[in-house]
């Protein structure tokens, strides 16, 4: 919690210490970039699905999140073939994963960023524009022919619009997925339910039946015990949960829900949709079908209850089955098997977040358009980051080397190399030993790439939710700063308040008939005057961009 | 602690057998001192002796609770496995490295600058004290001091870390207070038989000022060993990093990867196997230089604080 706290002061410190000289730097408002006279090395006629090649051998900064498990190394393939393929030399500055965001604050605060800043979430370049330290992508997007055509091809119109601050620009390129992804969901012990004759369960409804029927063959432990719950309590259970109750919760909980029928955005705990889900929650752990516990404890608490047998359910992603309650189940019930359920629907329907088409991307210093290489660093980012060649060498690495592609387009490591337990008899590893499928440049992409490092229980849980609809992106409302300010003093008070008493009506330590008397407090703190300043900044914008 | 208990029960024996018994009062008091003593040890060596047993155990007995202070599924490959990783030695050489010239350029400044500024015969000395406690309030900064410290071409290097924590304030303030304590006739004495001033700090204080030296030592020493922030800010090769630095990055990475949803590619948990290990291997200089600074240690803390 201090680090953020910290981080998040710095970030206040950087924004303010920028704002104050930022006369001195900004952009130059919307240009006509294919005139850009910096093309030094650039190419001429580059299009999409062409090989980007410099022209002369340039070289670009790069900051570099760096990983515990990977961590880079000079000799990496990844930074001579890159070299090799495009004539660019990446000079990265490495910082370690555990306080990059701190880091690039300062840096960028210091005007000592690098050229390319990777690793940066959707949200997090709002501390920094109003500096003008960042650069305006949007204007330049005309020179990154993979990236304007994957946001058509995809439909991606929408979450870009996402993105834009007041002037109407976008300051990150995202990651972009061909199409919107679930990682997260609730892992069950298949062989207990199997043992007691009952289907895998599809929507919350079903669940609870499913978790009724394994308390009733043993009544003494609670089936469902939960976990992520370490920065926010329920933060994955309610995020998931929220989206079939159609509300927002959890880690992915804002004060402010855009209600599509409604046309306007309205205070989130006070939807009935919010309530609902609360009550259902309530349910579980009155009747004693959920633990108490899952809002409080550490995961290593909750992972210990599921690998012993204690619990039968728990919030899971990908990794966490694998890594954590595979071995852990191994060791105490060698027979057990799990796997995630299908994403749960609610009275919302079969929903997920199309969100999660962008992820996080790259910032641009602003200073690297004053450079005579500009134009060539751009074609060089769009091919790195969002041509399909680019994609698949950034995850695979070197066909021949560090994989194999066969006639249908099928990848196979190669026989020496190992990724994510895909070749367990390989000696060197994919990510430690040659740099490919690190966070800091391989992510997103088109879904066939996406699921080529998949098991075969993950790609039939993806598949699973394949048809699932779309709730409805929220469309911009960039804030001034005045708004911004005003809003950031009410914005933790309410999510805390929030929080609060959402778990302590689950736990029932609150009685649910004072929900309403709960609603009314929240909206007396300011809910009211949060939704009012966002639907203000929404018609704005309105206004200003169309 | 143990040391100063038995100095001062040091001469009473003798006349406490002869002429009378503890009163009941503080046998009682004795009883629960020891009691409380034994807890607060407890708690102080619990977390030490569990991270011990961790880094001993196998990863699947930790991750299902049952490891305590006791090592279950002995393991050693962990071991093995961290001391193979040319980083961590690289690092580990680094923090070494660090600690001994920041330490020794810390001790030389902080020494130097506490004599001058005990001399109260010195024009000007209020102003020398004055500086010096001015930056205990008021400082740059992180920015400020990130770009005066990078435009003095200090990034990337040794001197990034040394320079900036040379003199901390609090040592240099009790060591002052150390220096007022001595009697100035020893010194006027020296002075007669004819040594001048660096001399005399060198033949008649600095032999009669051992215990704070050493405690200074230890306050440097471990703090310097557990910095990680200025190297963070101002090192951008990993190869530059001390060991705190890699053991951060071991433990605070694996744990927010999971938590923020990070993607598929970047979420991968260290084993808490791993990090115990690392944590022991970090830990284990400074844990046994502390028994012998110790002795010093506290003698030097009382001796600076009586005239503070």
């Amino acid at each position: 919690m201090s680090q953020r706290t910290r981080a998040r002061g710095l970030a206040a410190v950087a924004a303010l210490a920028l704002a104050l000289t930022a006369c001195s730097g900004g952009s130059e408002g919307d240009e006509e970039t294919s005139g850009l006279d910096n093309r030094t090395g650039a190419m001429e006629d580059y299009a999409a699905g062409d090989q980007f090649t410099a022209t002369e051998p340039l070289s670009f900064s790069l900051l570099f999140s760096d990983h515990p498990n990977y961590p880079s190394q000079d000799d990496w393939l990844l930074w001579s073939e890159i070299t090799a393929r495009t004539d660019v030399t990446l000079d990265p500055t490495l910082v370690p994963m555990s306080d990059y965001e701190q880091k690039r604050s300062l840096l960028i605060g210091a005007g000592d960023a690098p050229d390319i800043i990777a690793k940066t979430y959707p949200g997090q370049e709002d501390a920094f524009v109003s500096s003008g330290a960042i650069l305006p992508v949007s204007d330049y997007v005309d020179l990154m022919p993979n990236f304007q055509q994957k946001v058509a091809d995809w439909g991606l119109e929408a979450n870009i619009d996402q993105l834009r601050q007041a002037d109407g620009k976008f300051y990150v390129l995202p990651g972009l997925h061909e199409a919107p992804w679930q990682d997260y969901s609730i892992a069950l012990r298949t062989d207990v339910l199997d043992e007691l004759g009952l289907d895998v369960p599809t929507s919350w409804d079903e669940f609870r039946t499913t978790l009724e029927a394994i308390k009733e063959a043993n009544p003494d432990e609670y089936p469902f015990s939960d976990r992520f719950s370490e920065t926010y309590p329920g933060g994955n259970l309610l995020n998931i949960a929220a989206l079939g109750f159609g509300t927002a919760g959890g880690w992915g909980y804002n004060n402010a829900t855009w209600d599509g029928d409604a046309d306007e955005f309205v205070a989130t705990a006070a939807m009935p949709e919010y309530k609902a889900m609360v009550e259902y929650f309530h349910g579980l752990v009155a009747d004693g079908l959920m633990d108490p516990e899952s809002f409080t404890q550490d995961d290593d608490s909750a992972i210990q209850k599921f690998v012993t047998g204690k619990s039968v359910a728990i919030g899971a992603n990908a990794q966490s089955i694998v890594n954590e309650y595979e071995p852990g189940l191994a060791s105490n019930a060698p027979e057990a098997t799990v796997a995630k359920m299908p994403f749960p629907c609610g009275d919302a329907g079969c929903v997920l977040n199309p969100v999660s088409q962008t992820e996080n991307g790259i910032m641009i210093n602003a200073d690297a358009a004053d450079s005579p290489n500009f134009v060539a660093m751009m074609q060089f980012i769009d091919w790195l980051f969002y041509s399909d060649e680019g994609q698949e060498f950034t995850k695979w690495g070197v066909e021949g080397t560090t994989f194999e592609k066969a006639a249908d387009g099928t990848r196979t490591l190669a026989a020496d190399v190992d990724y994510v337990g895909l070749n367990p008899s390989g000696t060197k590893h994919l990510q430690k030993d040659f740099g490919f499928a690190g966070g800091n440049f391989a992510y997103g992409g088109a879904t066939e790439l996406l699921w080529s490092t998949f098991s075969e229980d993950e790609i039939a849980f993806q598949e699973s939710v394949a048809d699932y609809d779309m709730i409805d992106l929220a469309p911009p409302a960039p804030l001034d700063e005045t708004e911004s300010e005003q809003l950031a003093l009410i914005d933790t008070t309410l999510r805390d308040a929030v929080s609060q008493a959402t778990v302590q009506f689950i736990l029932g330590q609150r009685d649910l008939s004072e929900w309403d008397a709960f609603v009314a407090d929240y909206e007396a703190k300011g809910a009211t005057q949060y939704v009012d300043i966002v639907n203000g900044a929404r018609e704005r914008y309105v206004a200003d961009n169309g | 602690m143990v040391t100063t208990v038995e100095t001062a029960a040091g001469p009473l024996p003798a006349r406490k057998g002869s002429l009378m018994k503890d009163s009941r009062g503080y046998r009682v008091f004795k009883v629960f001192n020891v009691v409380a003593m034994l807890g607060v040890v407890a708690v102080t060596l619990y977390p030490f002796l569990m991270i011990i047993a961790r880094s001993f155990s196998s990863d699947t007995a930790i991750r299902s609770g049952q490891v305590n202070i006791w090592p279950v599924g002995f393991n050693l490959t962990t071991y093995e496995l961290v001391m193979s990783d040319a980083m961590f030695w690289t690092n580990y050489k680094n923090t070494v490295i660090y600690t001994v010239v920041a330490t020794a350029i810390a001790l030389v400044l902080t020494t130097c600058y506490a004599y001058v500024i005990s001399k109260h015969h010195l024009r000007g000395r209020t102003v020398l004290i004055g500086i010096a406690v001015f930056t205990m309030f008021f400082n740059g900064g992180l920015i400020p001091n990130y770009v005066l410290i990078t435009s003095l071409g200090l990034k990337n290097s040794l001197w990034a870390i040394v320079l900036p924590n040379a003199i901390s304030v609090f040592n240099l303030l009790v060591m002052k207070a150390f220096f007022e304590n001595l009697p100035a006739e020893l010194e006027e004495a020296a002075q007669i038989d004819g040594l001048g001033t660096y001399r005399i700090l060198w033949k008649i204080v600095i032999p009669l000022s051992k215990a704070v030296i050493a405690t200074m030592l230890l306050f440097y020493a471990v703090s310097f060993w557990n910095s990680w922030f200025a190297a963070f800010l101002y090192m951008d090769k990993s190869e530059l990093f001390p060991v705190t630095v890699y053991l951060r990055n071991l433990i605070a990475g694996s744990s927010t990867a999971q938590s923020t949803g990070a993607a598929a590619a970047d979420v991968a948990q260290v084993s808490a196997n791993i990090q115990s290990v690392t944590m022991v291997l970090t830990v284990l200089p400074i844990l046994c230089v502390y028994p012998f600074v110790q002795r010093y240690f506290v003698s030097g803390v009382m001796l600076g604080s009586v005239k503070g």
